[in-house]
């Protein structure tokens, strides 16, 4: 019987695996979504409408989900892929409780679609360079990367990636080994930019680039993270978030119904394309 | 357009086109609704239901295809299965082990492998589940063949 069952569900697939069909709604895939273990392709509303309906059946949210197509025990889903990142929804993870952007978060993302450049009279990057001024080490850096990485990648424990880049950035800063390298500004910030680079693309991907601007922005500040946010913030004439005016609440409401969480992913496929 | 009506219309559509790649299954939509279809299913060769031509009937559910259809027998049937009065299938497929990959036509498929190899230990039809499991093969076959001949085929004369 068991066998009998196989051969059936077998025969659905391998009709549908030819073509773009999501197994689910038959219909070509949107928001293409893998399950991690057995990588069958599906709509991403389509398999989180059945993992909610399978953790529906039980008491708990179960860990993991059958595959409607093999049976395989899947963990997690695997979505929003742009080439280079991608993004994994955890079956008993309820969505209701996922990690969302703070204020200050949602203003530093919005910072990543402003020109760079506009605050480059008030901070300049390249003096910092001319000047040494990074064999300073700046006590704010690693809540400042924190609030950064969290806000790119949207997501809550980033700790080993703060961990990760902060070591990289204080290394080719020499914060730690006073091993001061004759070499010139340029040299040393090219050597910055890149091993900074190296170290944040797997996890920023496209936005990496912007990423070590802002790092070298933030730096050459020397400000702390509230003087830096308001100077930002003043320059592009938004309001502190902080400050909790009506203007500034309504404000925040329109720019974030403008990035809204899709139109984030859709910026970044259009840039690969 | 939501989600259950969208998948019907592709099923639709795939059975039209379809229509000679399984002679075995024959799926009809209602006219009027497309949650309502019924089909015609061959018994399997080599069995007591050889011959016979059965008639289900389904109702799909709004929130298929999260939720499988109900299906029933519409032609009497002698199966340890098939509930006899009311044709109503025992089928994991079903209930609980349903998935959203199934389709229609892959439900009678299913069924039409129930029909060759009864599960005599979940039985909705006890008399027709008893025979088979005290072992009387001969029994169980000679009653099944019966009502393959008085409610699946086409009178004659």
């Amino acid at each position: 019987m068991e066998e009998n069952e196989g051969r059936a569900m077998t025969c659905v697939s391998s009709d549908l695996q030819d073509s773009n069909c999501c197994p689910i709604c038959l219909g070509p895939v949107l928001q293409e979504s893998y399950l991690d273990k057995c990588f069958h392709k599906f709509c991403f509303n389509c398999i989180s409408r059945w993992s909610k309906v399978v953790a529906s059946k039980h008491h708990s949210p179960p860990s993991s989900v059958k595959c409607p197509l093999c049976k395989t025990e899947n963990f997690s889903m695997i979505y929003g892929f742009d080439g280079s990142y991608f993004r994994r929804q955890y079956m008993n993870e309820d969505s209701g409780d996922r990690f969302t952007l703070s204020r200050a978060q949602r203003y530093r993302l919005q910072c990543y679609y402003t020109e760079p450049g506009i605050l480059e009279d008030i901070f300049d990057i390249t003096r910092y360079w001319k000047s040494q001024k990074y064999h300073q080490p700046n006590c704010w850096i690693q809540t400042w990367l924190k609030r950064e990485i969290q806000a790119l990648i949207q997501e809550e424990d980033v700790d080993i990636i703060v961990h990760h880049i902060l070591g990289v950035t204080s290394a080719s800063l020499s914060w730690r080994e006073q091993k001061c390298h004759v070499l010139s500004p340029e040299k040393k910030q090219e050597e910055f930019k890149m091993a900074v680079s190296e170290a944040a693309r797997p996890f920023l991907a496209s936005r990496t680039s912007r990423f070590v601007y802002e790092v070298q922005l933030f730096l050459a500040s020397g400000l702390n993270i509230e003087a830096y946010d308001a100077v930002y913030m003043q320059r592009l004439g938004w309001s502190a978030p902080g400050i909790d005016t009506q203007a500034s609440q309504t404000e925040l409401v329109d720019r974030n119904t403008v990035t809204s969480y899709l139109y984030i992913f859709d910026a970044d496929c259009d840039g690969n394309e | 357009m939501q989600a259950s009506r969208a998948r019907l219309f592709k099923e639709y559509k795939e059975v039209q086109r379809e229509k000679t790649a399984d002679p075995d299954i024959q799926l009809v939509c209602d006219d009027s609704n497309i949650f309502k279809w019924t089909a015609l299913i061959k018994g399997p060769s080599e069995t007591p239901y050889e011959g016979g031509v059965f008639q289900l009937a389904f109702a799909v559910p709004e929130q298929y295809p999260l939720q499988p259809p109900q299906v029933r027998f519409l032609t009497k049937i002698f199966h340890p299965n098939v509930h006899f009065k009311t044709g109503e299938i025992c089928l994991d497929i079903l209930k609980n082990a349903w998935s959203p990959a199934w389709t229609l036509q892959s439900v009678c498929r299913a069924i039409i492998a129930l029909m060759a190899h009864p599960e005599p230990d979940s039985p909705l039809n006890c008399d027709s589940g008893n025979l088979l499991r005290s072992g009387d093969v001969r029994g169980f076959q000679s009653m099944a063949k019966m009502y393959t001949r008085l409610a699946a085929m086409p009178k004659k004369g």
